[in-house]
């Protein structure tokens, strides 16, 4: 085999070849991991929001909350049902909610959006991951107060502490910020539940209900009766299903983002090969050297291949690096499924840093093979009387 | 020879390193198209819809809110307004189909006075007005699905708790593919009374079509005016600025699209400078010899430029035409995130390609160019070949 070293003195000699290349496909490997990070992002706001014991109980045919209304009698009777996990105090972990959309201008001009608005009670924060109040303090029920998330506050207008979003014709003051583990709850704004109903002028009207079962046999048992259950017309989504679809209705911006890594890796691959192609002409008398000395075909092969690819994951390397000043930076875009703004930070972990370093990894191999085979198919009498 | 045949030629010397080029340059290229090609599109729906003079009225909270089917009758009222209908997502499925097509709830009478670019003929337009559980689709729809007159359609409701049993009683022509059925609102109003639901009276959105495009601001703010001190106070807005509504909630992509199209640039004129830098280092003697029989300065320049453009324009050329087409893949596989075709959405997005691709050439061949001019013939003549 063909030392290592003979590869890289090439790369150092060609230094200007070889910065040109790997800068190129660095600059590629960056816009696709940027486009995975995004993707990811999107992905881990509604994955981590489902809690495998969580169910969310709304309208029967209703496929997400928004869509969904019950009365509030109905609602609160869901509370009485068998297995439901209780808290420390023995009172059922069982959320009445009332979440509705709001049509509501962004900061710096960014437009207009839908943005959710959440009315609830004290035990629903004990079923989103991780809730704690970051800044300020929780909201008190019955003045009118708000509390959001500070992504949130700096992508809408009116959502920072201490200014009021309008609704109706009541004014909510947003007193705190809160985070949730990176859910979607961080997509929403949360008031009391009977300030928001009374707000609305729907005092009634709520539209699902969130609870937590004991285990998972008493969550299906839980499933079962409401679906059969022919009074109150409900039905319980098991929280990960539910945010599972969602993620389906975004699927479309994934797509977009395999498409658009596809075709950037092909871009690239065209120029890995070329870089390649001139390094083999330019190299001909070397090739000759080798076979005359014994290496094997084959050791030849993998030598050029090797440096394709070599040369690939150096700009991979260095792509994945230029990538970091982006790492948590959060952003947001619609999510089709509940028509709202949902907002989400890039995330660069492992997974998609791997899938970066694999596209590298392809654009060498594939870049590099047919150069690769011509270096291997040069007559050694030609190649020795090469310039 | 002339300037181009010997540019041209030397273009076809290394084959492969030319066509890897041109393939790098169009397959990044094509993307670009198929990116920049989607941000038109969102332009194209704009300013098709600026032309139509009509007016969307939505609740001021959003989708969420209720607009009273009195308001319609309100709005018929005011000065300026030609024709005004109710016009209610339904959004329900189709067998197992989640999203079939679109589906609204409107006013049969009216409904083509607000669309008049839409034409059905008389007798069933006569028939949609007449017959509660009638329904209208686009042709498309119907010549997709295979759909006659008197064609039965059950749509499953899953926003409002009620399933549709609707006949179909016409086909209509438009120009852009609107994918949309339209349905009697007091069918589903009917309904949802007996189901004793309270979701019922509610217009959903009022669109509505206005005399003279300079009398609209008036209507907005007449509508506007009449419901402020009401329990649902209203947002109109031109249908221009309700499309744009749209487009707003992708928020960021835009920013994102173009930064990935920066990117791309930045690549492509790496790729093509390297290329064209390798092959000037194999032809050094051939420039001395020229400059040796005279060619100027200025001449080689040319000669090097001209070739480092060519290469890229030709990619470009490729490029700009793979995501056109790819474009027109799209618009018949996702006619609803791809309404337009390329000749409607046509407009000056299309020669970026173009013009990117000369700037590469351009910028990517200068330091060749460059140093191909400076060369000292001695030097140059110096190496053996």
């Amino acid at each position: 085999m063909i030392p290592a070293k003979y590869n890289l003195r090439n790369l150092k000699v060609r230094w200007v070849t070889t910065l040109m290349t790997v800068v190129s496909t660095g600059l590629v490997v960056m816009a696709a991991v940027l486009v995975f990070g995004l993707v990811d992002g999107l992905e881990h706001a509604l994955q981590v929001s489902g809690h495998p014991l969580d169910l969310i109980v709304v309208r029967k045919g209703s496929t997400d909350e928004i869509s969904s209304g019950l009365q509030q009698q109905v609602s609160r009777e869901v509370a009485s049902l068998p297995g439901i996990a209780k808290d420390e105090n023995g009172r059922p972990l069982c959320s009445v909610e009332l979440a509705t959309i709001l049509t509501k201008p962004r900061r710096n001009k960014g437009g207009t959006t839908n943005l959710i608005i959440r009315g609830l009670e004290d035990v629903g924060r004990r079923l989103r991951p991780g809730f704690k109040i970051t800044q300020g303090r929780d909201l008190k029920p019955g003045v009118n107060e708000a509390i959001t998330s500070r992504q949130m506050a700096e992508r809408f207008e009116n959502l920072r502490m201490g200014e009021k979003l309008l609704i109706n014709h009541d004014e909510f003051t947003i007193v705190g910020y809160f985070e949730s583990d990176g859910s979607s709850a961080e997509s929403e704004v949360w008031m009391d539940l009977r300030d928001l109903a009374t707000a609305r002028r729907t005092p009634e009207l709520t539209t699902s209900v969130s609870l937590r079962a004991q285990d998972a046999a008493s969550a299906d048992a839980l499933i079962a009766q409401l679906s059969d259950d022919k009074r109150f017309q409900l039905s319980a989504i098991p929280e990960v299903k539910y945010f599972e679809d969602q993620l389906r209705q975004s699927s479309f911006i994934k797509y977009i983002g395999y498409f658009i890594a596809a075709f950037l890796t092909f871009g690239a691959m065209f120029a890995a090969a070329n870089t390649m192609y001139a390094a083999v002409a330019s190299r001909g008398r070397e090739i000759g050297t080798l076979r005359a000395l014994g290496f094997s075909r084959f050791s030849i092969l993998s030598s050029f291949l090797f440096e394709s690819v070599l040369l690939c994951l150096m700009g991979g390397l260095l792509g994945c690096l230029a990538t970091l000043p982006f790492n948590g930076l959060s952003t947001g875009t619609a999510n089709f499924a509940s028509f709202s703004e949902i907002t989400f930070s890039f995330r660069f972990g492992p997974r998609v840093l791997i899938q970066g370093v694999m596209l590298a990894l392809i654009m060498g191999l594939l870049g590099g093979l047919l150069p690769a085979l011509r270096a291997v198919r040069l007559n050694i009498i030609d190649a020795l009387r090469e310039r | 020879m002339s300037l181009l045949k010997y540019i041209w030629r030397n273009i076809r010397r290394n084959k492969i390193r030319s066509l890897l080029t041109i393939l790098s340059v169009a397959f990044s290229l094509s993307l670009m198209t198929v990116l920049y090609g989607f941000m038109a599109s969102q332009e194209t729906w704009k300013n098709a819809a600026s032309l139509a003079n009509r007016v969307v009225v939505m609740n001021v909270q959003g989708f969420s809110g209720k607009v009273p089917i009195a308001m319609v009758d309100d709005v018929r009222s005011i000065d300026g307004v030609k024709a005004a209908v109710p016009y209610s997502w339904f959004g329900g499925t189709l067998q197992e189909e989640k999203m079939p097509f679109a589906q609204f709830a409107t006013d049969p009478e009216q409904v083509f006075q607000v669309w008049p670019d839409l034409k059905i003929p008389d007798d069933q337009l006569k028939v949609f007005r007449e017959n509660r559980r009638g329904c209208v689709v686009d042709r498309r729809i119907a010549e997709k699905r295979g759909w006659k007159i008197g064609e039965r359609i059950l749509l499953k409701g899953t926003f409002y708790p009620v399933n549709l049993d609707l006949e179909l009683v016409g086909i209509f022509d438009s120009a852009k593919n609107t994918d949309s059925l339209w349905f009697n609102w007091t069918y589903l109003d009917e309904s949802l009374r007996a189901m004793k639901n309270d979701a019922g009276g509610n217009a959903g959105t009022i669109f509505a079509r206005i005399q003279e495009a300079a009398e609209i601001p008036a209507v907005i703010k007449a509508i506007d005016d009449r419901s402020a001190s009401s329990e649902t106070p209203t947002r109109s807005q031109t249908e221009a600025a309700f499309a744009q509504m749209f487009v707003d909630m992708l928020g960021n992509v835009q920013v994102m699209i173009r930064l990935i199209g920066l990117l791309v640039v930045l690549c492509l004129t790496l790729v093509a400078a390297n290329s064209m830098a390798m092959a000037m280092r194999e032809r050094v003697t051939e420039i001395a010899v020229l400059k040796a029989i005279g060619f100027s300065r200025r001449r080689v320049m040319v000669l090097v430029l001209g070739e480092a453009f060519l290469v890229s324009f030709l990619g470009g050329t490729l490029g700009v035409g793979m995501g056109c087409g790819l474009l027109h893949l799209m618009h018949l596989a996702l006619p609803q995130q791809f309404p337009f075709t390329i000749i409607e959405m046509m407009g000056p997005w299309i020669s970026y390609g173009f013009f990117v691709a000369g700037g590469i050439g351009l910028v990517s061949g200068l330091i060749p160019a460059f140093n191909a001019s400076r060369l000292s013939v001695i030097n140059g003549l110096r190496r053996v070949a």
